[in-house]
């Protein structure tokens, strides 16, 4: 037998408290009598022990059974039969690997599904799911129990946040499409409700927590070569907490450590400026808390001051111009050459006059393309558009003066496809930017080119603007889960993860999606290494103290031959009922509980 | 400022009444009240031979004429009364309170000293409580003020040994008298007969008037268990109340009232009984008289 709501049980322990009306009004009224003389001469009714003989009323114990049985109806008991096709369904988000009592939650949650897969008996068929990074099955086919649970030995949790399931739903209609006649959800999120089928067992307490929320690594400007460290702390406990906040370079040395008090539930900031040149960075905050995972956050540095842009363009030197700009460096190839070029190792494709058949891999701009494409179309040409409206704050439109900024030739975009409008114009956008798995592309209305310096200031702004739009892209850190865009891949490119295995690149894949954990991925070309950094960005994971509840509602019916469940709680309803209704008819009277103690004089209060 | 049932017309009711004495008590004073000695009252006594000296004016000339013998009249001697009114004022004269019991019974005593003052007559009052108080005598009906101020003011409290107050009370008594003791007698048989043979002792006419409130006669508790507390010695009992506990107090109640009225009437004691419930002037007026305390 179970109970669906076993935390109804407690309220046995409240039994005993249905004594004390019955002992209150045991108690006697005092009053005080003229004389006692009479009164004592009559042996059996009187005696002077102060409480007297115990004696219960036989309703008391009616009254006891009732309770019971209702307390017992409310915990829903199930008689259960032995389950043979179940699910279990691990969390493996990045909370659960928050230590308690020395082991990770998700380490508690292996344990705890052994001690199920015993229950299933060796004719049992499991099917494993992992919520991270979706909620999916793991294997084609269910495993036997034996299978099953070396398969859950050898899983772990990933350093990803969850995905917006809606447990409640989804663990009722896994049942009904899978036939599964029970549903475990491990997880660290408490469960309210229940459900017949579906069982969420809980892992862990609600705790305390501190978490390295924000780190970049950025250059103040392109041609600077300052380099400035951001940092975010979010404290998420009742207190104050000052902490140690250090920088460390790739060869695991601190080279800028500061205290820092974050107040309780709040984020505080700091940064360093003029950190030194290192190929990646990893800040840590001095916390021990129960999750180490987000005291730690990893940053590569932005790429070398060489820009290497690959120029498409039937103007060569308008392109050319470019190289006035210190650090860039540039390739111009007619477009009929750009089938067939080298295209692997530039950072930019500007496409000037130029349309690719399809969008490249890398960040791209569209200088006034020839024709439409999957992003934008072309209206009708204008001469002297004025600017009407932009965005700010971005990156493309800082320090620019748009009063001095009028393009004497344009043509303005339709965009077809979501994207942001960066500048536009009584006739339509001049600036449209998409970002696509990762990957930036700008699409421009207008010639910014050529790179006039001093004599065509606003222009050469918003020039500088979108090579720092565009180099920044990529470089800093991403959020983990998020794919690796690889580009043209050889044979023998390789990737290596945080933990240190090397993947083999194959041809035909434009991402690496295995980006389960926080840390350094190495993409390596030959001889050449790019460095990508990939850090937990869900501060729900970070946040311990409250999990949010999972909705369970009953019901779920469940399409399988035989319920597993036989639940008799209306019986026992029932039963309580009909007890009920004897208490009612032999003791009607429920007033009169609970007497005054005072002392009374016979006839009035003394 | 006489009581509520004082009044005038209750006061002129009273006059017409006097004190019964069953003994012979001497006198101070002329009274009302026959002495055992002879004396110039209208009663005649006894004849006694005339010895030279006699007052010829008491010599029964009819004898004389018959036998030849010269006798002379005696009459008995007529003084006043000494009254002495016991007070029962323990902590059960208390119960229910002291309006509905103690007052009630220095009522009736003061309604008995009214009459014993109209009569020119003395008049004491004793309160029997752990520390005796007795007020002086009294006598006219001017100090009847002073009798209210006295039994009025007194506040029932504290447990009773009848015999040892009335000991202390009586230990400064000096002339015999007629003794009234107002009390519920709600004590042991032997404790009572003790007090009022004590009393019997000092050669006093002695009524017994006992005083009850109704709740004593019948308790009206609520039904289940109760604390009971003795108001005077605190005691405290659990008990079972109900209808029949109910008729069993009562049973006993009215068995304890017969003991002690069957002991009074061997003891030559006045007895009555008043229920604090029950009018005054009807117990003074109707009951008093009918069990011989006034002629």
């Amino acid at each position: 037998m179970e109970f669906l709501n076993p935390a109804a049980l407690f309220g046995l322990l409240a039994l005993p408290l249905l004594l004390l009306p019955y002992l209150i009004r045991r108690k006697p009224r005092r009053v005080i009598f003229s004389s006692l003389l009479l009164l004592l001469e009559a042996g059996d009714q009187a005696t002077s022990r102060r409480w007297g003989k115990i004696h219960l009323p036989w309703i008391l114990f009616l009254q006891l059974l009732l309770l019971a049985l209702l307390i017992f109806a409310l915990s829903e008991p199930v008689f259960s039969v032995r389950p043979t096709h179940i699910a279990i369904i691990l969390d493996n988000s990045a909370s659960m690997q928050t230590l308690e009592d020395g082991k990770t939650r998700f380490a508690l949650a292996q344990e705890k599904t052994r001690a199920l897969i015993d229950e299933v008996g060796i004719t049992g068929k499991i099917d494993l799911y992992l919520t991270t990074p979706r909620l999916e099955k793991l294997g084609a086919t269910p495993l036997a129990s034996t299978d099953a649970a070396g398969a859950i030995a050898a899983l772990e949790a990933y350093d990803l946040g969850e995905p917006p399931i809606d447990f409640g739903d989804a663990l009722n209609q896994m049942a009904r499409e899978h036939k599964y006649e029970r549903v475990y959800l491990f997880t660290d999120h408490p469960a309210r409700g229940q459900s017949a089928i579906a069982r969420v067992i809980s892992i862990g307490q609600p705790t305390a927590n501190l978490a390295l929320s924000g780190f970049e690594v950025l250059r103040s400007s392109l041609i600077d070569t300052r380099l400035d460290a951001t940092l975010e702390v979010t404290n998420f406990s009742n207190q104050d907490e000052k902490i140690r906040i250090a920088v460390k370079n790739s060869g695991n040395n601190v080279i800028a450590s500061r205290e820092l008090l974050v107040a309780a539930g709040k984020t505080a900031a700091t940064s360093f400026d003029g950190i030194a040149d290192h190929p990646y960075y990893q800040a840590e905050i001095e916390a021990r808390d129960a999750l180490m995972l987000d005291n730690r956050r990893f940053a590569v540095a932005p790429r070398s001051r060489k820009l290497r842009i690959l120029g498409i363009s039937p103007r060569p030197k308008e392109l050319a111009s470019l190289k006035a700009i210190p650090g860039v460096q540039i390739d111009v190839i007619a477009p009929g050459e750009y089938e067939n070029a080298e295209r692997s190792g530039y950072g930019l494709e500007i496409f000037h006059f130029a349309a690719p058949a399809a969008l490249p891999r890398t960040p791209a701009l569209f200088v006034l393309p020839p024709q439409s494409s999957s992003l934008v179309d072309l209206a009708a040409p204008a001469s002297n558009l004025s600017v009407s409206n932009w965005r700010e704050p971005h990156v493309l439109t800082r320090y620019v003066n748009f009063s001095l900024f009028r393009p004497t030739y344009a043509r303005p975009l339709k965009p077809q496809t979501a994207g942001e409008n960066i500048i536009e114009s009584s006739n339509g956008p001049l600036a449209f930017a998409v970002e696509r798995q990762g990957v930036r592309y700008l699409t421009l209305g207008f010639d910014p080119l050529p790179y006039l310096g001093r004599e065509n200031l606003p222009m050469s702004i918003f020039t500088l603007n979108f090579l720092d739009w565009f180099f920044a892209s990529g470089l800093g850190s991403q959020a983990t889960g998020e794919p690796i865009a690889l580009g043209a891949i050889r044979p023998g490119d390789l990737i290596t993860t945080p933990k240190g295995e090397k993947l083999s690149l194959k041809v035909g894949y434009d991402y690496f999606s295995g980006t389960f954990h926080q840390g350094i991925y190495q993409r390596s070309r030959g001889y050449e290494r790019e460095l990508m950094a990939r850090n937990l960005r869900d501060t729900n994971e970070s946040d311990l103290r409250a999990p949010a509840p999972i909705e369970l509602r009953g019901g779920a019916a469940s399409t399988a031959g035989t319920s597993a469940l036989f639940s008799f709680w209306p019986y026992l309803l029932l039963a309580s009922l009909v007890l009920l209704l004897i208490e009612w008819f032999v003791n009607p009277r429920m007033a009169g509980w609970g007497f005054s103690s005072k002392r009374l004089r016979y006839g009035r209060q003394s | 400022m006489l009581p509520n049932p004082f009044t005038p017309a209750f006061l002129t009711q009273l006059e017409t009444l006097r004190l019964r004495t069953r003994k012979e008590f001497l006198g101070s004073h002329p009274g009302s009240y026959s002495s055992p000695r002879r004396g110039t009252s209208l009663e005649f006594a006894d004849y006694r031979r005339y010895t030279p000296g006699d007052d010829l004016r008491y010599l029964d000339w009819g004898i004389y004429a018959r036998s030849d013998r010269l006798y002379v009249k005696l009459f008995r001697e007529e003084v006043d009364l000494f009254a002495y009114v016991f007070i029962d004022a323990s902590a059960s004269m208390g119960f229910p309170s002291r309006e509905a019991k103690f007052l009630p019974a220095s009522h009736v005593a003061l309604a008995l000293a009214y009459v014993v003052l109209a009569n020119h007559d003395h008049v004491k009052l004793h309160l029997l409580q752990d520390q005796s108080r007795a007020s002086p005598f009294y006598r006219g009906r001017r100090r009847m003020a002073d009798c209210v101020s006295f039994a009025t003011a007194a506040l029932p409290g504290g447990a009773l040994d009848l015999a040892a107050s009335l000991n202390d009370h009586l230990q400064r008594l000096r002339r015999p008298g007629k003794a009234i003791l107002i009390s519920d007698f709600l004590m042991p048989a032997a404790a009572y007969q003790k007090g009022l043979n004590l009393l019997r002792s000092f050669n006093l006419d002695i009524a017994a008037i006992q005083m009850l409130s109704r709740q004593e006669v019948d308790p009206r508790f609520p039904n289940g268990s109760l604390a009971l507390i003795d108001s005077e010695s605190q005691r405290e009992i659990n008990y079972k109340w109900n209808s029949n506990a109910r008729r069993d107090y009562q049973a006993r109640l009215a068995h304890h009232n017969l003991e002690l009225k069957s002991f009074c009437h061997q003891s030559g004691i006045h007895y009555s009984l008043y229920v604090n419930d029950r009018d005054l002037s009807d117990f003074i007026f109707a009951t008093l008289p009918a069990i011989g305390l006034f002629k």
